[in-house]
């Protein structure tokens, strides 16, 4: 017997991020944006630890390189939103990662107290 | 080389992948490959394509991981870099048949996002400024591939999507056209412009090479600047 196939909904395929094949096509800004959501929510957490013990060395490199991370992405975002053409905005990505490497290593090596 | 092909009827409920083993000469396609095995190994494979050309923009599908006009689509490249090259549906599509998928939501989220022309405005001034954005805009052919490769379109139904999206842009700043009222309103509102993630999958996979994630930001400038101005 055959099964009335006009009355199930038909499928839809979903990219299954699990899978290699999903992630083979993937451009630098779904990246661009991933690092920057993922760099706020660690923030958070990096902030809190950071409120119990400023002084801790570890904790202040780490919160130094999260909002690095996550001002140059946004300063990124912002650029686009106010009308930098979108075909610019991988090599803005690399520019925001690079600068903040720059900055990382100028802020840590200049110690101020 | 080695293709991979998604194997889907809507009888038997389990999808597979089906190898074929392809030469591929120097110019060979990816299309050309599926219709060479389907004359001579799979006679039921079912795909869709109609002017082979890079025209018409029905034989868009996932050629490994990556929204692609098939009869665009040079094998010999692709497998360079790996001897298994693996050809999908577009995704966020109901499935039809193997490759084939029911482009109904592009419709409908083309109606949704009011991107039909409705007749009745002034004609534009020679002028616009916005003018030369929108002539790359208009060169749409409604191939899904853009609205395939978006994320948003598949967490938010109700997002019209990049190709709906960059209609809309280019009907609000047309004079002759009397329907920005009713756009607006669906455009701007909580399932709109502003969903946008800005990751530009859309612009980076358009074989007409457009960019919707432009026409989206400018969309999104325009209603800004209606906050502030009476424009
Ligand atoms: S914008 Fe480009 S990718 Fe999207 S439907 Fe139009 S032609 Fe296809
Ligand atoms: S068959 Fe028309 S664009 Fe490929």
């Amino acid at each position: 017997m055959t099964r009335d196939v006009a009355d199930q909904p038909a499928p839809v395929l979903h990219r299954d991020w699990r899978s290699r094949d999903a992630w083979r096509g993937t451009r630098l800004g779904l990246w661009a944006w991933l690092l920057q959501r993922a760099a706020a929510v660690a923030l958070v957490l990096a902030i809190v630890l950071h409120l119990r013990n400023p002084f801790l060395r570890p904790i202040q490199a780490i919160v130094l390189g999260l909002v690095l991370l996550h001002g140059l992405l946004g300063l990124r975002a912002i650029l686009l939103d106010f009308g930098l053409p979108v075909r610019l905005h991988q090599a803005l990505f690399i520019a925001a990662l690079l600068l903040g490497v720059a900055l990382y290593a100028l802020a840590w090596w200049w110690r101020w107290y | 080389m080695i293709i991979r092909v998604f194997r889907w009827r809507p009888e038997a409920p389990a999808a597979r992948f089906d190898e074929f083993p392809v030469e591929a000469g120097e110019g060979t396609t990816v299309l050309d490959a599926l219709v060479g095995i389907r004359e001579t190994r799979a006679p039921d494979l079912a795909f869709r394509y109609a002017c082979r050309v890079g025209m018409c923009g029905s034989c868009a599908m996932v050629v490994d991981g990556r929204e692609r006009w098939t009869c665009r689509t040079r094998l010999r490249p692709l497998a360079r870099q790996g001897a298994t090259v693996t050809i999908r549906p577009l995704y966020h599509f109901p499935l039809v048949r193997d490759l084939v998928v029911d482009l109904q939501p592009f419709v409908e989220r083309m109606k949704a996002a009011g991107a039909a022309f409705v007749p009745g405005g002034e004609p534009p001034e020679a002028t616009l400024p916005e003018r030369p954005a929108i002539d790359a805009a208009i060169e749409c052919i409604g191939c899904g591939a853009c609205v395939s490769a978006c994320t948003m379109v598949r967490w938010d139904p109700r997002f019209p999507g990049p190709a709906a999206l960059n209609r809309a842009f280019t009907l609000l700043a047309d004079g002759r056209d009397a329907g920005a009222t009713g756009r607006w309103t669906t455009v701007f509102g909580e399932d709109g412009v502003f969903r946008c993630h800005g990751q530009a999958q859309c612009t980076a996979v358009c074989p007409m090479e457009l960019s919707p994630a432009d026409s989206i930001l400018r969309l999104r400038r325009k209603a800004t600047r209606s906050l502030f101005l009476r424009t």
